[in-house]
């Protein structure tokens, strides 16, 4: 399913003395298989993009198509349009309510129609995808878990009902780094079975360069870049003239380069650096 | 952070914006004592031109007044229904059971509703004239003579200006767990009254552990910067009296002395104009 954004414009409050734009003329395409990343500074628009995407918020003016279904028409199916495109808020273990885990992971699949056993089958994958056991945890209080594991149940809470599109806004905040590599391996890791296509917002430009194929910049509301990683970290000066910054591993690469040492990989990982450093090495 | 416009402030540099807030709390009060003691037309038309005058001087726009009155709405019908229908005039001009509706009615219940019209416009000029933080400031500082007999007055203030500051926060709060349900395909506008109070679960629960976990952080930064009420806190922003001031009170005045004179009929003046002498007499 591809998913196209046409001229986008967004106001806060608008005609009082806090109007404020978020979106400016924006205008791009995610195609099926993608995994977007969409970077820019605080208020740059990022939260209120991504809440478009699943009507979250009425469009004022421009157009979304979901595939063929057209977000700007006066009659949406927003169960349809929500099941196929999750949402991951920051800081999702805030959205946990029910009485048991089990309860909460069945919340969003039962209320998108599946049925009582299919609900319980689709909280066990979920469970277990997000490495929980649904028989050790399952019948307690969410609010018993630890931080950790309540966002994992906050997590199995949105991919249980198996969207094609899984939109994450900053998943990461908040976590160790060993919890920022698990959460980041278990998007790739559903990204082979039914998630077709990911957008991640996120401030962690190693985690973008890494994990993305494609990169939207916003700035000030205004689409200013719509490029890949490699463009935007190694070709491009849209970075300097942000409050963007560059992934460690392109920083490396820069100052090894000013040391007349020059790497011709991207080095938009480690591995990558490694063996672009390793092959400098070896010619 | 929307839609909570009774008592939301308006930013602005005008007059009134710039007065001490203390001032603005005391001429509000005389306001509320002036409208309860228009007695006649001639006096509510004098209350009515206060209100006109302090929002001239505070630059908000009519709109903005006008949506205060319309969040009573409701209010106004209803007292206006009841008092039309119940009050016992002598001038009948239609009833029905127990329901009257006489001359006496209908003027009774159309200054009733110009009362409440009243009330509310003056009363939200002070919150669109000034901040939460001012009115609590203003407030603390009236009360403070009652430290005297050991009312913890200063605690009162930071428990409303905490209260107060939590309110926008505690609404986005709930703006984004509404939607983060509804990424879930919660819906909070369909089905019939018991399904449409069960759906507001998921809202209520995360924002009650929501609530209290900000407090508890709260608890914990006042205390970590050694916050305590100790008798003689000074202030970033003195309070002052100015010529702002003294001149709203003037204004106030005149105007009070004006309903005054106006429900006495102290010059006997009006008979001599038919209409003003109607107003008068009703």
């Amino acid at each position: 399913m591809q998913i196209k954004a046409e001229n986008l414009n967004y106001v806060y409050s608008p005609k009082t003395p806090f109007e404020k734009t978020a979106l400016d003329n924006v205008s791009f395409t995610v195609n099926e298989g993608d995994t977007l990343g969409i970077v820019g500074a605080t208020g740059s628009g990022k939260s209120t993009l991504t809440r478009h995407l699943n009507a979250l918020i009425r469009i004022q003016s421009g157009k979304i198509f979901l595939g063929d279904v057209d977000l700007s028409a006066k009659r949406v199916d927003l169960k349809e349009v929500r099941k196929k495109v999750g949402m991951l808020f920051q800081f999702p273990e805030y959205q946990l309510f029910a009485d048991t885990v089990k309860k909460d992971v069945e919340f969003g699949p039962k209320n998108f129609g599946f049925g009582d056993k299919e609900a319980a089958c689709a909280a066990e994958d979920a469970l277990r995808s997000v490495g929980l056991d649904i028989k050790e945890i399952g019948d307690k209080s969410p609010f018993e878990l630890s931080g950790g594991q309540m966002r994992r149940v906050a997590i199995a809470g949105v991919i249980a009902s198996k969207p094609e599109v899984l939109v994450l806004d900053e998943p990461t905040a908040g976590l160790d780094p060993v919890g920022k590599r698990e959460i980041l391996s278990l998007v790739s890791e559903l990204k082979k079975s039914f998630v077709k296509t990911v957008i991640i917002v996120s401030h962690n430009m190693d985690e973008i360069a890494e994990y993305c194929n494609r990169v939207i910049v916003l700035d000030n509301g205004k689409l200013i870049a719509d490029t890949t990683p490699d463009e935007l970290f190694n070709r491009s000066d849209v970075v300097d003239n942000t409050e963007l910054d560059y992934p460690h591993t392109v920083k490396i690469k820069r100052m090894l380069s000013e040391f007349g040492f020059e790497i011709d990989s991207p080095a938009l990982n480690v591995e990558a650096l490694v063996s672009g450093i390793l092959g400098r090495l070896k010619s | 952070m929307k839609d909570i416009t009774l008592g939301q402030y308006y930013p602005s540099d005008s007059f009134t914006h710039k007065m001490d807030a203390r001032v603005k709390l005391v001429l509000v009060v005389a306001f509320i004592v002036a409208v309860f003691l228009a007695k006649n037309f001639l006096s509510y038309i004098a209350v009515a031109a206060c209100v006109i005058c302090a929002t001239l001087v505070s630059r908000i726009p009519i709109s903005k007044m006008l949506k205060s009155i319309k969040a009573i709405i409701m209010i106004l019908i209803f007292t206006g229904i009841l008092n039309l229908m119940f009050y016992n005039g002598e001038t009948v001009y239609w009833s029905w059971w127990r329901f009257n509706v006489s001359l006496e009615g209908i003027i009774f219940s159309v200054k009733m509703v110009l009362r409440l019209v009243l009330l509310v416009m003056g009363t939200t000029l002070l919150t669109f004239t000034t901040t939460p933080t001012g009115i609590t400031d203003g407030m603390e500082s009236l009360m403070s003579p009652l430290k005297y007999i050991k009312v913890p007055v200063h605690d009162i203030a930071v428990i409303m200006s905490i209260a107060l500051r939590f309110i926008p926060i505690l609404s986005e709060e709930v703006d984004k767990i509404m939607m983060a349900q509804k990424a879930r395909g919660a819906s909070f506008d369909t089905g019939g009254l018991v399904s449409r109070a069960k759906a507001l679960l998921p809202i209520l629960i995360p924002l009650f552990v929501s609530a209290f976990r900000r407090a508890d952080e709260l608890a914990l930064a006042l205390d970590a910067r050694c916050y305590n009420a100790t008798p003689n806190r000074t202030r970033y922003q003195v309070m002052k009296f100015g010529w702002r001031d003294l001149a709203g009170v003037i204004g106030t005045a005149v105007f009070i002395v004006l309903v005054v004179a106006l429900n006495n009929n102290f010059w006997g003046a009006y008979q001599s104009v038919e209409a003003a002498w109607w107003l008068f007499a009703v």
